[in-house]
C-alpha cells in the first residue's frame, strides 16, 4: 500500500520541486512512486511513497521545499484532483455550468445531455427567453453546481 | 522553454511532434495540474489516471 504525503514548497515552484525530487530518487533507490501538483493547491505538492522514511530522504537537499506536513493523507482526500481524461466524463445531466469559450462565453446553462464519446454536452442557456438546446465541447464549460448528482 | 501536453494521453513534452507515449500529433499549451510518475506499476495515482509509462503528465488539458 502506498501512502500520500503533503510537502510544502515555495509558491509557483511546485513543478520544479517535483522534477528535482523525481530526478533525485531515481539515483538513490528511494521508494517514491509519483508526485502530484494540482493547480488548486498553491505551495503544496502531494507525494506518493512507500513510507515516511522514503519521503524524508526524498526531500533532503531539494531547494524550494519548506517542510513536510506531519502524517499522511488518504487516497480519498486526493482522489478529486485526479480528474477523468475527458471533460464530459465529469459532467452529468442537470449540472449547472458556465460556458467559458465560444459564442456563448459567459452564459450559464443547465446540462440536458452528455455525449462522452464525442466529449460534447447539450445545454440550455439559463438567460435565454426560449430555451434552445446548444451543443458545445465539454472542455468549454466549467461546472458550477452538481445539482441532480447522487451523493456517493 | 514551453511545455506542451499531448491532448490524448496528457504526456508533457517540449517537442510537440509525435507523442512518444501514444503516438498522437495533437498537443496543447493549455494544460493545468502536473503529475510526475516515477513508478507506474506501484503508483496508485498512475493507475487511477491510466498512466502506464513513467514521465510528466498534465492533469487537465483543454
Ligand atoms: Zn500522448
Amino acid at each position: 500500500m502506498t501512502k500520500y504525503f503533503v510537502v510544502k514548497t515555495t509558491a509557483n515552484q511546485e513543478k520544479i520541486v517535483a522534477s528535482l525530487m523525481a530526478a533525485g530518487v531515481k539515483k538513490r533507490r528511494i521508494n517514491l512512486y509519483s508526485i502530484l501538483s494540482p493547480k488548486e493547491i498553491k505551495g503544496y505538492i502531494i507525494v506518493e511513497a512507500e513510507s515516511n522514511e522514503d519521503i524524508v530522504n526524498a526531500i533532503r537537499g531539494v531547494p524550494h521545499i519548506k517542510g513536510l506536513v506531519k502524517g499522511d493523507v488518504s487516497f480519498t482526500e486526493i482522489e478529486h484532483f485526479l480528474k477523468p481524461k475527458k471533460a464530459a466524463e465529469q459532467i452529468r445531466e442537470g449540472f449547472k455550468v458556465e460556458i467559458i469559450s465560444g459564442p456563448f462565453k459567459g452564459e450559464l446553462a443547465v446540462v440536458k445531455r452528455v455525449d462522452e464519446s464525442k466529449n460534447e454536452i447539450t445545454v440550455e442557456l439559463l438567460e435565454a427567453v426560449v430555451p434552445i438546446p446548444v451543443t458545445v465541447k465539454a472542455d468549454n464549460v466549467r461546472i458550477l453546481e452538481k445539482t441532480g448528482e447522487e451523493e456517493v | 522553454m514551453v511545455e506542451y501536453a499531448c491532448k490524448k494521453c496528457r504526456y508533457i513534452t517540449e517537442e510537440p511532434t509525435i507523442c512518444k507515449v501514444c503516438g498522437s500529433r495533437e498537443f496543447t499549451k493549455e494544460w493545468h495540474g502536473y503529475v510526475v510518475v516515477i513508478d507506474p506499476e506501484k503508483s496508485e495515482i498512475a493507475k487511477k489516471l491510466g498512466i502506464k509509462y513513467a514521465g510528466k503528465y498534465a492533469l487537465i488539458v483543454s
